[in-house]
């Protein structure tokens, strides 16, 4: 039933580790046995054209998409997706992988305080106060302590990613997931969440970034993985393959990205 | 069995009184409706007025007011003429909010292009605006001609032999008041039921004629 | 128009009095049914077959049957079980059974409108299913069947005027009665229609306003 397992000999290098991860609707493939390793402290973005599975791969590593088969391990909690999988296997995978979405899906019912706090309080057992001082010293960082009384809807959008991402470290995560967090952002403000997430990056959380920003892709990343229909066709230094692509999908890809 | 017949006997009375009631309050909500998108302020807080008041007070209320209350000189409402009209005109006030929230759905792009094309008032109604409009109230209209449906039971209280008169009567002659009401509600359930799916058919056509 | 007056002056209390009780009769089923409708909404969706169904059956009937049907079951057919209800009690119960009904379906309508990647949001973070649907789902499903239920509490309260059938003292069967001691139906039911009105009316402009205002922050 339940398949967690704490491996001790591999938590020291890699933080994620997808093995041979599948998934498909119908006839339809959208991931063909994809296998990732992503080291501690480091930064991978994920490029490539829509259709590719990026979005899909990276919603299965915490699984709010179920794959048909293929192994999940995020820092030693490991998840097999052709067993069934409970609850109690799953919580502490989520807990250790924060999620940042492209359209931000913070509660709009909630304040931003109790959009950060809330979670803090069920899933990690704070008390209110705990939360709340955790939740201002985050906002504090992200440059909205005035924001912490409003609802989100009176807030940006770029504000709103950042309480998003605000939402997700106050549970501690030790790898962030970032889906299209820019994508929904007028570029003037999807700056700010970059910065934000530079910042991260530079503290030394270990981040997956989906992505169309080849600016963040190429100095902010230390690996870029190009996917396409459903695999990954090159991986690596992100300068090197902007440079000099390996793969003819990868050089089209970046041709169409850097024309537009 | 025999109860079940002595229900169904209120059948046609039931149907009959919906469908007068409907077809009031349809006609009712026209002229409310113009008055609605009268350039008029006045025309329209008042049209306005009257709408709220025809939905603030209790459907029964306007039936006893009609039936009771509305005797001049040897003039007098039959129970089945206050009924209809009671509910009827409070069925158009909700009629001109569903028919309003129907013109309300379609494009400014509509209006713009028929008065571009120099369409007459009259071709701008009944060929662009009208069909559009209609579609998109059919749904609203059979909700509230279902609800009208089992609102028709109140004319029972003023002695219209619909299907709540004929089953308190037999509840009281037969004895078995439980298994008669639940006849009673078996049958509007029933009734309800066809109505919707016509309503579903129609829909789907409509959608089909106007979307393309 | 005199007789408007002095009808106000020697009924006027009499009618408030019935009032009292329509409010009454509305609070109570208001209350117990929207207790038992968020049951009935989770009810319809769950996959406990015997919850299901028993959910099913009370919302449909419920819904489906007239609320005068309702009323008379409970006050004229179930002294026939050997259950002998006041008429107060009769119709409250007959109330919160309509409106148990049409509100479970208003909040079940709420809870499917609540946007995925709300709840997908709770997930990512790791929130249990309960706490997810406690903190997220049925409070935002709420918020989104909010005016629905506050039109049709409106509708509520001018549906408790068919507990008059029942002889239920409420304010139709007090205007009523005033109606025919004064042999002055017309202007007792205007009466009786204007005090419907001031309340109905308002609150339909109020349910309005919290739509208006809550569609900001959705």
């Amino acid at each position: 039933m339940q398949s967690i397992a704490t491996d001790p000999l591999t938590t020291g290098q890699t933080a994620v580790r997808v093995t041979n991860l599948a998934k498909a609707y119908g006839d339809h493939v959208v991931l063909r046995d994809v296998s990732l390793e992503v080291a501690p402290g480091t930064v991978t973005a994920l490029i490539g054209p829509s259709g590719a599975g990026k979005s899909t791969l990276l919603r299965c590593m915490n699984l709010l998409e179920r794959p048909d088969r293929g192994q999940i391990e995020i820092c030693s909690h490991r998840i097999d997706a052709s067993k069934a999988i409970s609850a109690k296997a799953l919580a502490p995978l989520r807990r250790s992988a924060g999620m940042v979405f492209q359209h931000f899906n913070l509660f709009p019912h909630m304040t931003v305080l109790r959009n950060i706090s809330l979670p803090q309080q069920r899933i990690l057992g704070r008390s209110r106060e705990e939360a709340d001082t955790k939740s201002m010293e985050l906002l504090a960082r992200m440059g909205l302590a005035d924001k912490a009384k409003q609802y989100p809807s009176r807030c940006s959008g770029g504000q709103q990613q950042r309480i998003a991402i605000a939402r997700a470290l106050a549970l501690g995560p030790e790898v962030m997931l970032f889906d299209e967090p820019t994508s929904a952002l007028d570029p003037e403000v999807g700056v700010e969440v970059l910065e934000v997430m530079k910042e991260l990056a530079a503290d030394g959380m270990t981040m997956i970034v989906v992505t169309h920003e080849m600016g963040f892709a190429e100095n902010v990343s230390d690996t870029l993985v190009v996917m396409a229909d459903g695999g990954i066709i090159e991986q690596g230094d992100p300068q090197r393959i902007m440079r000099d692509p390996q793969h003819e999908r990868t050089r089209r890809f970046l041709r169409a990205v850097l024309e537009r | 069995m025999e109860l079940l017949k002595a229900i169904a006997l209120g059948l046609p009375m039931t149907l009959l009184v919906t469908a007068v009631a409907l077809g009031i309050g349809s006609i009712v909500a026209l002229p409310l409706l113009a008055g609605l998108r009268s350039g008029k302020t006045a025309v329209r807080f008042l049209t306005r007025a009257i709408i709220d008041l025809l939905r603030g007070i209790p459907p029964v209320v306007w039936l006893f007011l009609l039936f009771y209350g509305i005797s001049a000189g040897s003039f007098r409402l039959s129970a089945f003429g206050a009924g209809v009209i009671g509910l009827g005109v409070v069925a158009g006030a909700y009629l001109t909010e569903i028919f309003r929230g129907a013109l309300g759905g379609i494009k400014a792009g509509q209006w713009e292009a028929s008065e571009a094309l120099g369409l007459d008032r009259f071709t701008m109604w009944s060929k662009v605006i009208g069909p559009q409009g209609l579609r998109v109230a059919i749904p609203g209209f059979t909700t509230y001609a279902i609800g009208l449906l089992k609102d028709s039971s109140i004319v029972s209280t003023i002695g219209v032999a619909e299907i709540v008169y004929l089953t308190q009567q037999s509840a009281r002659t037969s004895g078995q008041g439980i298994t008669v009401y639940f006849i009673a509600a078996a049958v509007y359930i029933m009734l309800s039921m066809p109505i919707g799916m016509l309503s579903r058919n129609l829909d789907i056509k409509m959608r089909k004629a106007v979307a393309r | 128009m005199n007789t408007i007056f002095q009808d106000i002056l020697d009924y006027g209390p009499a009618l408030l009095g019935g009032l009292r009780i329509s409010l009454a009769l509305t609070g109570l089923s208001l209350l117990f049914g929207t207790i038992l409708a968020l049951v009935f909404a989770l009810g319809i969706t769950s996959r406990n077959k015997a919850f299901r169904w028993t959910s099913t059956f009370f919302v449909e009937i419920g819904r489906g049957a007239p609320a005068l049907v309702l009323l008379q079951l409970m006050y004229y057919g179930l002294p026939n079980a050997d259950i002998t209800l006041s008429s107060f009690t009769s119709a409250t119960l007959a109330l919160t059974w309509t409106a148990s009904a049409y509100m479970a379906e208003y909040i079940r309508g709420g809870l499917a409108a609540v946007p995925g990647g709300e709840i997908e949001g709770a997930q990512a973070l790791g929130m249990s299913q309960q706490d997810t649907l406690r903190y997220v789902t049925i409070p935002q499903g709420i918020r989104i069947a909010l005016p629905a239920l506050m039109g049709f509490a409106v509708l509520l309260f001018q549906a408790t005027s068919l507990a008059y059938s029942v002889a239920v003292p409420e304010l139709m069967s007090q205007a009523y009665s005033a109606g025919s001691s004064s042999f002055n139906y017309l202007s007792l039911f205007i009466i009786a229609g204007a005090i419907y009105a001031a309340i109905s009316i308002p609150a339909t402009w109020l349910s309005v306003g919290v739509e208006k205002h809550l569609a900001k922050h959705l």
